[in-house]
């Protein structure tokens, strides 16, 4: 047991889940069903396992290495550590309540469930590259996926969503391509460790890779002012891909500013923090303001992610600018776990929204009222997600947001403004609670039926970890600050 | 298992198990506030010791919860079980009847929870925790008949005002924790210079935004969409204590600037909301403008740096300002409603709840030997003292002369020609129970002050001056709102108290309707964005379709064309399933092929 390769097998499982489903049980929608939920259930185990095994303090573990490309040095090079850890468990739970909730799902269900699979294991490879080139590939592998989802099984528009969501992310990621080649050309490996423990490029070539990178993660975060395909993807994607895209495929975008860009040029992040501070704060009170001038639950939902995304960015963008190594761990503390609990808690309000969509055929706020007396599963649970978005403590995002913001007023006191953002996230979730489940019930909506089993489970699982993250989150913190506080 | 643990455990576990089982919800809530009522007691008991006892939670790394029961979190632990324990009993016979009483319950005693989580605090982490704690069930408690037209919005705005003030807290603990080195409350006390004295500010805003005080003081009058229990305890020793418990704790800190603000917040507010209640012609929202001035003599007493005196008050207005409340609560429940035409004569068919409101109501105009008596002494003598006293005196005089004026003109109109037919309220005999206890306490527990003094460790003089000044400005008050309309004693000032003194528009004008502009401006900027990228990546495209290609825009393009084949090929939907994944997985190892050439040859260059 303990030589197993569980960060292999957790990453290959679904491609094999994915390759035997088109093999042997092409168009039965029920074996499609089944495979999804029992391979993503089974990734769900390993990843539990992975997480029993643990990390160390300063290095990566569970490292597994199989010699692919010698002669450039690219090799499968797997391994885990406080950063990836989380979100591999954030991918793999996700994911599992993705594969349970499309069991609904009859249309060309075969295929989707293929998709869903293969954007799982491109998921957890990226999470989990120690090497440059197999990070690249799993990188991209991810886009095509979910360009499938959107323009298959989207909503009106999915079309040019799709078309902005490809080309954005796409050619996004071109640059990143050309960092990783710098980087291997000063280096002569991609072993990311390298990279990591001896920073390969200094000086001017060190900026340009710098400025490369942040290039496509601002676009995947995605940070003012290139989010525009966000919400776009948003709106017309289907439920679970809105669940995906911004539980897990954002994070990508935050888990390369700390992997790649803080840590393979730490000096010229430090050089460059202040910028990238601004975007921070930018995209924090930016995304808040949208937010709350939208009338579309979805939009909205969609907009507090680049709302939630700018916290992110001013954690890690104030790691990197102080020298003072304990404010540095709770600045990145804070950044690891607001990714896991806006995976979850977006996640949450991604499903309920999808859920009151498909009962009502409208994601308009003015279009509802007084549903918390009809459905009191939907309401409770939209009531209990939007406070843990807005921040309430005892729910996941307080923890996270917390540190991000005590690191950042004792380490750029300046930036401590996009609090504002704050109240006004509690402004727009409860706008939308007011209009959508409070108030005088209408005819209109008599016959809807509260939430059914499946559903249920979905948002319980996510309820339950919401708040055994805000309650205690030394189940995580833990994990993230052993490492965090070496670096 | 300690008494801390249990005086939070016991309501949030009937809370959990009200939930869960939707049954016996009175009964549960009651055991539940026994339960934690003796335990908090129990706290109070062994405050006197040395040995402080503490209760330490696994927080963040660094910054453990800490909950503890030094001698002033064990009163305040005490006094909020003990008046929510009466609101309680007063809510079973309130409550009976209607479907909902499980969900109220349950919110009450997380509420409870809550509340007292921020008085046992013993770190800023827990204490800002709770403080917003505080604030979602008391969202959920205005907001407990959902249905009702007005109701979302009021508890929205209670919400959002406070929370906005909030930000003060936030921003102060971050000050706190970065200058002390430790979340500790304690460590906090010692930090001086420009830290102490942003951190001052922080923490006066959120105080102001949570007690209702100037420039806040307008959400607290429209948070009355709650049933009455919810007013009686959200008013007295809960969610608005909470901005004076936090001066309270922090006033060793407070720098001699922080001292001025504080006091110049809280007398503005005890003249400001005292004349509004003058004006107010609805009971329960002149109770609410009684309760932002109470407050604000309060902050006088922190302002004039002696806490205590503010302690004192605190304590005797929760008992006072519950048993106002809930007699109100009556009153409406026979009239059907608040408004002070409809109430005339409404103490007369009530003569035993007429008698328990004018006790309170004594009480709190400050005439003796009832509890309000003592403790507007210790604030009128704590503002005599202070090196500021020319300014701060006059506040806390001109505080005690309105609360006479209008509790007067309240037990008047109770007291009118007429008397009406009372109906049978609720079940009487709870809600007289509840009530009747703490009327008890508001007549009584001035007596109890020198212990408290005792037992915090810090005694006050009041002197002769201080009780025959506030005495005579309560009688003078109390006469002038008797014998007068509150029209003639506010001549002109009349309007704009019932406004509730709001100036160009107040924060709705000069907040929230710039907030919303602001983010429709940012919305008109964000389509803009989004037209011009959707420009781009077609020009792009049209690129693409020039032939210069690069290897990722191929992969690019033939997926655009595939795409557009299984749109356009519609319903041949089976031939499609396989179709589509093959050719795109061929894409994609097409792709990373591409790139592995592209590697190679880079390789090769180097």
């Amino acid at each position: 047991m303990a030589s197993l390769p569980l960060l292999t097998l957790a990453t290959f499982l679904p491609l094999l889940g994915g390759l035997l489903l088109m093999a042997f049980a092409g168009r039965s929608t029920r074996a499609a069903h089944m495979i999804s939920v029992a391979t993503t259930g089974l990734v769900l185990m390993i990843t539990l396992g992975i997480w029993e095994r643990g990390t160390l303090p300063g290095a990566f573990a569970q490292v597994e290495e199989v010699t692919w490309i010698p002669s450039i040095d690219a090799a499968f090079r797997l391994g885990v550590d406080g950063l990836s850890l989380p979100l591999i468990l954030l991918t793999a739970v996700l994911f599992f309540l993705a594969a349970i909730y499309s069991m609904r799902l009859s249309d060309r269900a075969p295929t989707f469930v293929v998709l869903l699979l293969m954007l799982e294991t491109a998921a957890l490879g990226t999470f989990a590259a120690l090497d440059g080139l197999l990070f690249y590939v799993f990188f991209e592998v991810s886009l095509v996926s979910m360009y499938f989802m959107i323009t298959g099984w989207g909503h009106e528009d999915r079309q040019r969503a799709g078309l902005m969501f490809f080309l954005y992310t796409l050619l996004g990621s071109l640059p990143l391509l050309l960092a990783i080649l710098g980087l291997y050309i000063a280096s002569g490996t991609f072993d990311m460790r390298a990279w990591i423990d001896a920073p390969p490029l200094a000086g001017l070539g060190a900026m340009l890779a710098l400025a490369a990178m942040l290039f496509t993660f601002a676009v995947k975060i995605p940070s003012f002012p290139v989010h525009t395909w966000l919400p776009a993807a948003h709106v017309e994607a289907p439920t679970v891909g809105s669940v995906i895209l911004a539980g897990v495929m954002l994070k990508f975008g935050t888990y390369g500013l700390i992997r790649f860009a803080l840590q393979m040029t730490p000096e010229a992040f430090a050089k460059a923090g202040t910028l990238i501070l601004i975007f921070g704060v930018l995209s924090a009170v930016y995304g808040a303001l949208v937010a709350l001038a939208q009338s579309d639950l979805k939009r909205m939902v969609a907009y507090t992610s680049v709302n939630h995304m700018g916290y992110v960015i001013m954690g890690v963008a104030v790691a990197g600018m102080t020298m003072d190594s304990n404010m540095r761990a709770v600045a990145l503390d804070g950044a690891t776990l607001q990714m896991v609990s806006h995976g979850l808690v977006t996640g949450a309000l991604f499903f309920l929204v999808g859920m009151l969509y498909e009962r009502a055929g409208t994601r308009e706020m003015g279009d509802f009222g007084g549903l918390l007396g009809r459905l009191p599963w939907l309401g409770w649970a939209y009531i209990l997600s939007a406070f843990a978005s807005l921040g309430l403590p005892g729910l996941a995002h307080f923890p996270a947001e917390f540190q991000i913001f005590l690191a950042t007023l004792n380490i750029q006191p300046w930036a401590t403004l996009a609090i504002v953002a704050i109240a006004i996230t509690a402004g727009l979730y409860l706008r939308s609670i007011a209009s959508v489940f409070l108030g005088t019930p209408r005819d209109r909506w008599a016959a809807m039926a509260d939430l059914d089993g499946q559903e249920r489970l979905v948002i319980i699982a996510l309820l339950v970890m919401i708040a055994a993250i805000g309650l205690a989150p030394g189940i995580l913190l833990d994990v993230i600050h052993a490492t965090t506080a070496a670096m | 298992m300690s008494l801390i643990a249990l005086t939070l455990a016991a309501p949030l576990v009937a809370a959990g198990l009200i939930a869960a089982f939707g049954r016996l919800a009175a009964a549960l809530a009651l055991g539940a506030a026994a339960l934690g009522a003796l335990a908090s007691l129990g706290l109070l008991a062994g405050a006197a010791q040395p040995q402080t006892a503490v209760l330490t939670l696994p927080g963040l790394p660094g910054y453990p919860l800490i909950l503890q029961a030094a001698p002033i979190n064990a009163l305040l632990s005490a006094l909020v079980s003990v008046v929510a324990g009466f609101v309680l009993i007063y809510a079973v016979g309130y409550m009976r009847g209607d479907p909902q009483k499980s969900r109220f319950f349950a919110t009450m005693l997380v509420f409870v929870a809550a509340m007292q989580a921020l008085v046992l605090a013993g770190d800023w982490i827990t204490l800002l925790a709770a403080w917003e704690l505080i604030g979602f069930s008391s969202y959920l408690l205005i907001g407990f008949w959902h249905e009702r037209k007005e109701v979302p919005a009021a508890a929205a705005r209670a919400f959002i005002y406070t929370r906005s003030a909030d930000l003060g807290l936030y921003i102060a603990v971050f000050i706190l924790i970065g200058a002390a080195g430790s979340s500790r409350i304690d460590a906090a006390l010692d930090v001086t210079g420009m830290p102490a004295v942003l951190a001052a500010f922080g923490l006066l805003a959120a105080a102001a935004g949570k007690s209702a005080q100037v420039p806040m003081q307008d959400w607290l009058q429209r948070a009355m969409a709650g049933p009455t229990p919810v007013s009686a305890l959200l008013h007295s020793a809960t969610l608005v204590a909470a901005g004076a418990i936090l001066l309270i704790r922090a006033a060793p800190m407070l720098p001699p600037s922080g001292l001025v603000a504080v006091g110049v917040v809280g007398g503005v507010t005890t003249v400001i909301g005292g004349l509004m209640a003058l004006a107010e012609r609805d009971l329960k929202r002149l109770l609410a403008a009684s309760t932002s001035s109470q407050y604000g003599l309060m902050l006088v007493a922190v302002g004039a740096g002696v806490p205590i005196a503010a302690v004192l008050h605190l304590v005797a207005h929760a008992v006072i300002k519950s048993t106002l409340f809930l007699g109100a609560g009556v009153f409406q429940h026979d009239q059907s409603s608040t408004a002070m035409d409809r109430l005339k004569g409404a103490g007369r068919a009530r003569p035993r709840i007429f008698a328990g409101f004018a006790v309170a109501a004594l009480a709190l105009a400050g005439i003796p030997p009832l509890a309000g008596f003592f403790s507007k002494d210790a604030v009128i003598a704590a503002s005599l003292s202070a090196p500021g006293f020319w300014w701060l005196a006059p506040f806390a005089l001109a505080g005690t002369l309105l609360t006479g004026a209008y509790m007067a003109r309240a037990l008047k109109v109770l007291w009118g020609s007429e008397a009406p037919v009372a109906k049978e309220a609720g079940s009487a005999l709870w809600m007289g129970a509840g009530f009747g206890g703490l009327a008890v306490l508001a007549a009584t527990l001035g007596f109890s002050f020198g212990g408290i003094e005792r037992l915090l460790a810090s005694e006050i003089a009041t002197g002769v001056l201080a009780p025959l000044l506030g005495l005579g400005f309560a009688l003078t008050g109390l006469a002038l709102g008797w014998a007068f309309a509150a029209e003639a004693l506010l001549g002109r000032l009349h309007g704009w108290a019932s406004a509730g003194f709001e100036v160009a528009g107040g924060m709705d004008a000069m907040i929230l309707a710039p907030t919303l502009r602001l983010a429709h401006l940012c919305n008109g900027l964000d389509r803009r964005l989004y037209s011009a990228a959707l420009g781009a990546a077609r020009r792009t495209d049209r690129l693409g379709v020039l032939g210069q290609r690069s290897d990722s825009e191929a992969i690019d393009r033939s997926i655009s064309v595939l795409v557009r084949r299984t749109i356009a090929a519609g319903g041949t939907v089976r031939r499609l399933q396989s179709g589509l994944i093959h050719r795109q997985l061929a894409l994609t190892v097409l792709g990373i092929a591409l790139l592995l050439a592209l590697l190679l040859t880079a390789r090769l260059i180097s």
